[in-house]
């Protein structure tokens, strides 16, 4: 697949900074790989200095000196201001309430924001069987503001994913209250390879919010599978400033990682 | 007493067809060198568990050696799907094995009841999902519901694990079993404790004096292990902080070997079943790749500062 160029960016990159402006200063970030920690990374470098990172593997401030391939990666390890487990990082950390931010991808995304990564078609029989849970399930429950990565098209986009690894608004407003998820919790903004969608917290829904600089309102709704609402504020996805770029670039991925995201799709 | 002994004879002695096993080391010191000695004794119907299991388990799988999965998640990674799990589940090859899915807060928290000896421990998340709504071999006892007798709230709650055996790798042992980390730590602690019986693979075994310099990093104590292993590269492909890095190289030809049963089958062939022990596998490795290869894999010297415990 060849990559556009938009401008001198590539849509992944694009993708970080969208993910970037989600995070405030002195939020507590979990991440996993790639996107998730280069957006936070941006943010770092930019706005939000004092926002810190954690993995659930067990690590808070990591410093590490490459990208980290895995929420475990070996680079995590040495400057690392806290190295636990997972109860650490998952029961003190999460369950307690002290994360603002976590980043989720999905094979499959609805528009209340709920998330697939079990399986494709019937569970007991599935088309295709997908990794699970991991720590997608308890970061959607219980993070203030769950930032979700997909794919724009009738495929990864769902009017209803076919199982809901982790509850976004499930069927509606009340729905997580209901079921006893905590209140103040839930998706903030889906971030797609096409859009910014944002939820309507009086149905729920996922509406669009910005459009990025190659595509337009018609093409968004065209790809997105479920009737989708449109911000009366419609407008175009800032794109990345220079510095942004430069921080990018020159700082935290050097080698250009973050292209590989151009063959799974995110052009 | 010393409890040193080989892996052959650790997984011979501590690990019976049907057990329920603990396999440390999430993505960080995963116990590769058991993993492979499991597989090797043609060991069945086992029960396994661990948060984010890898290429380890898919193996395990892929080799028939697992009747029942408690899950809360399973990949390669960097290197995507786990085509043996896809391959049980999907197609039945070599059987269907059956699941029961948890997360990365509701497994670890089971593990840590169990090591604490509590029957079951209340956790936040599950609620509203799916993962409520599928049970496996555990049925009913996946999970209950209960209006909390402090608040009313409507709770979670799930039940405490205890595995027949843990298998963890770690940094360093005594020769009764002390064991210390240091890096990620995932669920091994709790999962080891949880166990009726730990089987502690190690880089190096240390003197009791060793341990003692440093006795904050010890996560199980020697009263709960049965058998100590050196087995130094033992968590290769994997890596052990401090001494290994992880060797992507070698996690992309098991990706391309699992991606067919025939590729799967080779893989076993020549890197389980051709050779006899962790020794010969690295003798293998470095026949396959060079030295060089096996050498860059090799962690840096970089000792933290030191501790005094002294008063």
């Amino acid at each position: 697949m060849v990559a556009k160029q938009l401008d001198g960016y590539i849509k992944p990159e694009l993708m970080a900074c969208c993910g970037a402006r989600e995070i405030q200063e002195n939020d507590i970030v979990l991440v996993g790989t790639g996107f998730p920690t280069m957006a936070a990374n941006i943010a770092k470098h930019t706005h939000a200095p004092n926002a810190r990172l954690m993995q659930e593997s067990g690590v808070y401030d990591a410093r590490p000196k490459r990208p980290a391939l895995s929420v475990g990666d070996p680079c995590l390890n040495p400057g690392a201001a806290m190295i636990g487990g997972l109860m650490d990082i998952m029961g003190m950390g999460l369950q307690a309430g002290n994360v603002d931010v976590g980043f989720l991808s999905g094979s499959q995304v609805d528009k209340f924001g709920n998330i697939n990564t079990t399986c494709i078609g019937d569970y007991e029989n599935p088309k295709s069987r997908l990794p699970g849970s991991g720590g997608a399930n308890p970061i959607g429950s219980l993070v203030k503001r769950v930032l979700i990565i997909a794919l724009h098209d009738t495929r990864r986009l769902a009017e209803k994913v076919d199982f809901i690894t982790t509850p976004g608004y499930i069927d509606g407003p009340g729905a997580r209250e209901k079921h006893g998820l905590p209140p103040g919790t839930g998706p903030h903004v889906i971030i797609t390879n096409k859009a910014v969608m944002r939820f309507d917290k009086s149905t729920g829904e996922a509406y669009l919010d910005t459009y990025h600089p190659d595509t337009t309102v018609e093409e968004v709704v065209k790809n997105t599978p479920w009737d989708l609402k449109v911000s009366p504020d419609v407008r175009e996805t800032e794109p990345p400033t220079e510095f942004e770029l430069r921080v990018l670039r020159e700082v935290l991925d050097p080698k250009r990682m973050i292209s590989a995201y151009i063959s799974r799709g995110y052009v | 007493m010393s409890k040193v002994t080989t892996i052959n004879k650790a997984i011979s002695e501590h690990v019976k067809d049907g057990d329920f096993l603990f396999i440390g080391g999430y993505i960080c010191r995963t116990p590769y060198a058991a993993i492979h000695e499991i597989i090797r004794q043609g060991k069945k119907d086992l029960t396994v568990t661990r948060s984010n299991a890898a290429d380890d388990f898919d193996m395990l799988i892929g080799a028939g050696a697992v009747k029942r999965f408690i899950a809360t998640f399973l990949s390669l990674g960097f290197f995507g799907l786990g085509r043996c799990y896809r391959r049980s589940l999907e197609k039945g090859i070599p059987h269907k094995i059956e699941v029961e899915e948890y997360t990365n807060l509701s497994l670890p928290t089971m593990l840590m009841a169990g090591a604490m000896g509590m029957p079951f421990a209340p956790v936040r998340d599950m609620a509203g999902s799916d993962l409520m709504k599928v049970k496996s071999f555990m049925g009913d006892n996946k999970y209950k519901v209960i209006k909390s007798p402090f608040d009313g709230a409507t709770t979670v709650l799930v039940p405490a694990l205890n595995p027949d055996v843990a298998i963890i790798h770690v940094q360093q042992s005594d020769e009764t079993g002390n064991a210390q980390i240091w890096g990620i730590g995932g669920d091994c602690q709790y999962g080891a404790n949880a166990a009726k019986k730990v089987i502690v693979c190690c880089e190096r075994i240390v003197s009791r004096d060793v341990i003692g310099k440093d006795p904050s990093r010890t996560i199980v104590p020697d009263y709960k292990v049965a058998a100590v292993v050196e087995e130094p590269f033992g968590a290769h492909p994997g890596y052990t902080p401090g001494f290994y890095d992880t060797d992507f190289k070698f996690g992309n030809l098991y990706k391309t070997a699992s991606s067919t049963e025939d590729g799967f089958k080779r893989f076993l062939d020549e890197w389980v079943y051709g050779v006899k022990n962790r020794n010969e596998y690295i003798q293998h490795y470095i026949k396959s790749y060079g030295y060089s290869s096996f050498k860059k894999l090799e962690a840096e010297f970089d000792y933290g500062y030191p501790v005094s415990y002294s008063y």
